[in-house]
């Protein structure tokens, strides 16, 4: 039953009613605002019926030459009014409240990328790409509903009901609590039942829709492979597959809030009949007039305005739980990377770097085993590279390399000892010192869809054109840049897709190149250049990384510019 | 239907005619629907005017009660079918569209898509086809639902009082006129709102994607206003559309209730008796009610319409995106068929290039004029600078890029093994990954696939072996591991033609020479090998090196293999 899974429920959506508390009071006047369009529609159905059964029984008062009165401007005024209101506070509702929710959206995709960026790197990398990016959008879209379908309109529902309860009751008590019990009944279903009836499927709805998503973007990137293999169409019926499942939900679920639709429109159909029938017997007592008998069944049949919002809203009910569930999910990751409460300052020109004791067992990221052990993992390391040296950290791919870099950088943090920086151990020092100071070439850089010189400047924000064909030359790039039709501002396509992998590698070098660091770590950096090319670059490298620290990563010396030392890593341990 | 000549509109037109016998259905219900509202009003006013002006007490009624009670029951039945018929169109729509997009794009390959970002293009496959759902469900019958409820609901307004229905005629064509006014604005904005989606959508992934690049330059924050921007902007982007489709619903809405108010004025006015010309003085209760009653079904039709009007603009905006996709010439040449386990390994393919030149639209001229014949079982090293037109060149080969000048020919047109610079790893398990290369095949033929690319070692130490899953790109596996197996699927495969790009790029001297000794297996099985690389070991397996400056071929030397092997 849904009340034994109401505290979890209640768990879920925790964090998420406290982010729409940060709007409570747009929230209320939104609500509100709802409420009187619903006032607005019970009032001039209400009015219109009592309004013409009163003339008529005028009309033929007077055509029987009876004496009768009947004032015709004020409950003509008061329809106009009920009209000309519904329309305009329909519109101010509706702009108000797409208002409130797009900017709670806008807050929320702000704050999980703030989350993310802040995870330890081993973390992040639990997700693909493609899965952060639901994440960020369509996840947080599902939230919208949280408010505008979910809260707002049964609370506006049930006020709605008790209004035509008291109403009604006004005029003959019995007649209100006999419509309210029918129409708390459907209220009741359309809010629980319909959410339970469309559960399964609209959960699974959102994670297939996902699953899709990801491998339509699978299959974009891995075209080449694809076809090459000829293996599209094995990879096209996993897709097929999960499409099938797809539509196979989405037509239960269109069945299923069919159903909420025609049930409002026979539930309230149905009490308006009911309250007829009550009150054509309360009229035939004499306890009420005509106008008014009339005047009940047609209150109740405005109604629907105010139920129609919920069968849409809560037959999705599923994909808004597992939205909220999901994101729960990344807010609760381990390994956040947190910055020093009284960071120390890193000492001035070339900086040491010092591992005492260092391990990396990822037993502190709390991911799953499997990932643990293909991973590559530091065992007990202690070294030191001093101020000003060169050394290359050789070993065969797998064997840490990486992981001391981004130790350094503090992209992720050792289960066990310490890494110091020119003296300082790096958890005490602010990230964004630690990082401006040290030039890290990554094993995978990203370039970013954008211009060439945009992605330069990613290094230094402030550099003008001067600096960026400085750079360019040292990766031997300045001719061919020269030669491109928009030059610096050359779109370089996704992840430099536009460039050869090549020339994306070596404008990922010129980039940790213009930021001036005084560590610098470059992993491989002239993996996929030819002899020369590589030559030439190390050549101009000499003489630019004069005074810094350097530290090499790469599987053998050969094609290394000199070198003061080498350290070798297998399998996690110095030898 | 011509495809070059293809309108969104038409397009959306031409998908609505493979579903028509639904449409139809969803009409007729909706017909039936409508009817039984009238049925319903009529017996509600009916009984109201016996109640009051004849006096008749309720329990005398009570057969035409349950005979409303049960026109209500029926009529929610017939408005059941009528929205899951409409959804069923939909799905089916949808269900063809995305699997001819998906051909579309898959025939398109690598290189002429490799302007789009990929997340924008499965956005388009999933996003963008989902919102032509609400275009065939919704809006198409609800647009001719629009045009023969009303006239229904007139007739019977017009046998009972022809003034009032003169006032709903009046009323009736302010609306659609306004509501066009209002759309065609609702159109324009629409698209841009795809186009921004497309762009978030785009700019998140590569934000995601980047996250540790962003780190390293100390962009997190900057990044981080940069997403609150996109999002603020397209919170900006959507208020519009959203702005101008709530006006043309409270556009509509307005002119409906002044119009409902005037008839419910009239018919006051003329049940007292003040208005002494046309039908007025024949107005009943039972026929005042009934029109009354009849006056916002009137207008119902209509207001359903302009709530489904964003669908038909959103599917417009989405078809208009589509079409552009669609309307992308794709080489008529067919995706090559799907491997076959019985065949292949035989020999080696011959390629055949006669004066062949490759332009990009950005780049200029990357290839050629160039004249190549590659004999079968042979194994040719094209190297040169980086950027001379290697990768092209293999691009070319596997179909990717059709020649600007001259032709090539791979016979037998058989599948082809690939791998690329940056290894393409999907989220799976190490099986799933290889198995990209080869479906059917068993465990026995994976692992040695796996040892051949030489991450035997590697594997044996997992506890879950080949069944151990991988994050995204690898992660978790180390650069020159990733690199190894999608090496290790050219293993597996068992086509003819083997397109290496850069195979051993950080690798260390052992693995180099361990693949090298089984790159030598596949050229002693008598497969053709064409490797683009600087490396001097894998230079020396091959039986021809092609030296290529921009462009062009500046030295080609042939070598004996045996000479290397001794």
């Amino acid at each position: 039953m849904k009340s034994s899974n109401d505290a979890t429920l209640t768990a879920t959506f925790r964090p998420w009613m406290k982010v729409l508390g940060r709007r409570r009071r747009r929230l209320w006047l939104g609500g509100l605002l709802i409420l009187l369009t619903v006032a607005a529609a019970i009032g001039l159905l209400a009015l219109s019926g009592w309004f013409i059964t009163a003339t008529a029984v005028t009309g033929l008062m007077l055509a029987a030459g009876i004496q009768a009165t009947l004032d015709i401007y004020r409950p003509g005024a008061g329809i106009r009014f009920f009209a000309v209101g519904r329309s305009v506070v329909r519109y101010v509702e509706r702009v108000y409240n797409h208002e409130t929710v797009l900017r709670l959206l806008a807050d929320l995709r702000a704050g999980m990328f703030t989350v993310m960026t802040r995870l330890d790197e081993r973390v992040v990398g639990q997700l693909r790409a493609s899965e952060w990016l639901n994440r960020l959008t369509a996840d947080i879209d599902a939230l919208d509903s949280l408010y505008l379908r979910l809260l707002a309109p049964p609370l506006v529902a049930l006020l709605a009901i008790a209004g035509i309860g008291i109403l009604l009751g006004l005029f003959v008590p019995g007649i209100g609590v006999a419509v309210a019990i029918p129409l708390l009944g459907l209220w009741l279903w359309l809010v629980v039942g319909q959410a339970r009836l469309g559960l399964a499927a609209s959960r699974r709805r959102i994670a297939t829709l996902d699953r899709l998503r990801m491998r339509s973007i699978e299959q974009m990137q891995g075209l080449a492979e694809l076809r090459c293999y000829g293996t599209l169409a094995t990879h096209r019926r996993a897709l097929a597959d999960e499409e099938r499942a797809l539509y196979e939900d989405q037509r239960r679920l269109g069945r299923y809030q069919a159903l909420g639709n025609a049930l409002v429109g026979m539930g309230v159909t149905l009490s308006a009949v009911l309250a007829l029938w009550l009150g054509a017997r309360a009229f035939g007592a004499g306890e009420i007039s005509g106008p008014v008998m009339v005047m009940m069944p047609l209150a109740v049949l405005a109604m629907s305005e105010a139920l129609a919002m919920l069968p849409s809203g809560f037959t999705h009910f599923g994909s808004t739980l597992a939205a909220a569930e999901r994101l729960n999910g990344i807010a609760s990751l381990r390994g956040a990377i947190r910055e020093p409460q009284a960071p120390e300052a890193l000492p001035e020109g070339a900086l040491s770097l010092e591992m005492v004791d260092v391990s990396l067992d990822y037993s502190g990221t709390g991911l799953p085993s499997e990932v643990r052990s293909v991973t590559p993992a530091l065992e007990r390391v202690s070294f030191s590279v001093h101020a000003g040296e060169r050394v290359a950290l050789l070993g065969e791919s797998g064997a840490g390399k990486s992981s001391v870099a981004k130790l350094a950088t503090r992209l992720i943090e050792p289960e066990q000892g310490q890494v110091l920086i020119g003296g300082n151990n790096v958890r005490q020092v602010a990230l964004g010192e630690l990082r401006s100071r040290i030039g890290y070439l990554t094993q995978h850089a990203e370039l970013f869809h954008d211009t060439l010189a945009a992605n330069l400047r990613l290094g230094d924000a402030q550099a003008d054109d001067a600096r960026l064909w400085d750079v360019l030359s040292i990766v031997d790039l300045a001719a061919w840049a020269r030669e491109l039709p928009q030059g610096l501002d050359t779109w370089v396509g996704e992840s430099g897709r536009q460039l050869s992998g090549g020339q994306a590698r070596r404008v990922a070098l010129a980039r940790v190149l213009l930021c001036d660091p005084d560590l610098v770590i470059l992993d491989e950096p002239f993996s996929g250049l030819d002899a020369t090319t590589a030559a030439y670059i190390a050549s101009r490298l000499d003489d630019c990384l004069a005074g810094r620290t350097v530290i090499y990563l790469a599987h053998d010396e050969a094609g290394l510019p000199s070198v003061d030392r080498a350290l070798r890593l297998r399998e996690g341990r110095l030898t | 239907m011509e495809e070059s000549d293809l309108t969104p509109r038409g397009w959306l037109r031409h998908q609505a005619t493979r579903v028509r016998v639904l449409l139809a259905q969803v009409v007729a219900l909706g017909v039936v629907v409508g009817c039984l509202t009238i049925v319903q009003m009529g017996l509600l006013a009916w009984i109201v005017s016996r109640l009051t002006i004849e006096g008749i007490p309720a329990d005398e009624l009570i057969w035409p009660f349950m005979g409303l009670a049960l026109v209500v029951v029926l009529r929610a039945l017939a408005q059941w079918g009528q929205e899951s018929a409409g959804n069923e169109a939909g799905v089916r729509v949808r269900s063809r569209l995305r699997a001819e997009l998906l051909d579309h794009l898959a025939a398109l390959g690598p290189q002429r898509l490799s302007d789009q970002h990929s997340a924008g293009l499965g956005g388009q496959v999933v996003e963008q086809v989902e919102a032509l759902d609400g275009y065939f469900s919704r809006f198409l019958p609800q647009l001719r639902l629009a045009v023969v409820l009303p006239l229904i609901i007139l007739c019977v307004v017009l046998w009972l009082d022809w003034l009032a229905a003169l006032f709903l005629l009046l009323a009736a064509p302010l609306i659609p006129l306004f509501m066009a006014l209002v759309g065609m604005g609702a159109e324009r904005l629409n698209r841009e709102q795809f186009l921004a989606v497309t762009r978030l959508a785009g700019h998140f992934l590569d934000r995601v994607r980047g996250v540790t690049t962003l780190q390293l330059f100390n962009r997190t924050e900057r990044s981080v206003d940069e997403v609150f921007t996109a999002a603020d902007d397209y919170r900006q982007r959507s208020m519009r559309t959203l702005r101008i489709a709530f006006l043309s619903s409270a556009v509509l809405e307005f002119f409906a209730s002044v119009a409902i108010a005037v008839v419910a004025i009239y018919i006051g006015f003329g049940l007292l008796g003040y208005i002494s010309f046309g039908p007025a003085d024949e107005l009943t209760l039972f026929s005042g009610l009934f029109v009354l009653l009849l006056a916002p079904e009137f207008f119902q039709p209509l207001r359903t319409l302009s709530q489904h009007y964003h669908d038909r603009a959103a599917a417009l905006g989405a078809a208009d995106a589509l079409v552009k996709l669609l309307k992308r010439p794709a080489p008529a040449e067919p995706v090559p068929a799907e491997v076959s386990e019985t065949e292949g390994q035989a020999s080696g393919s011959r390629v055949d290039l006669e004066n062949v030149v490759v332009s990009y639209p950005e780049r200029g001229r990357v290839l050629g004029p160039l004249d190549l014949v590659i004999e079968p079982g042979e194994c040719l090293a094209v190297t040169g600078p980086s950027g001379t037109g290697k990768s092209t060149l293999l691009h070319l080969l596997g179909g990717f890029v059709t020649p600007a000048e001259g032709s090539y020919e791979v016979s037998p047109a058989a599948p082809i093994a690939w791998m690329d610079q940056r290894p393409w790893l999907v989220k799976g398990s190490l099986a799933d990954n290889l198995r990209l290369a080869a479906p059917d095949a068993d465990e026995a033929r994976l692992y040695d696939a796996v040892r051949q690319a030489g991450l035997g070692a590697l594997i044996d130490t997992l506890p879950d072996g080949l069944d151990t899953s991988l994050g995204e790109r690898g992660l978790g596996l180390s650069g020159g591991q990733a690199q190894r197996l999608a090496l290790a699927r050219v293993f597996l495969s068992q086509a003819p033609l083997v397109l290496l790009d850069e195979p051993t790029a950080s690798l260390d001297v052992d693995t180099e020479a361990q693949i090298i000794g089984s790159l030598r297996r596949l050229i002693d099985a008598g497969r053709t090998l064409i490797v683009a690389t600087h490396h001097p070991a894998l230079i020396d397996m091959a039986d021809r090196v092609l030296t290529l400056s921009e462009g062009r071929v500046i030295d080609s030397q042939r070598r004996g293999r045996n000479e290397i092997e001794q």
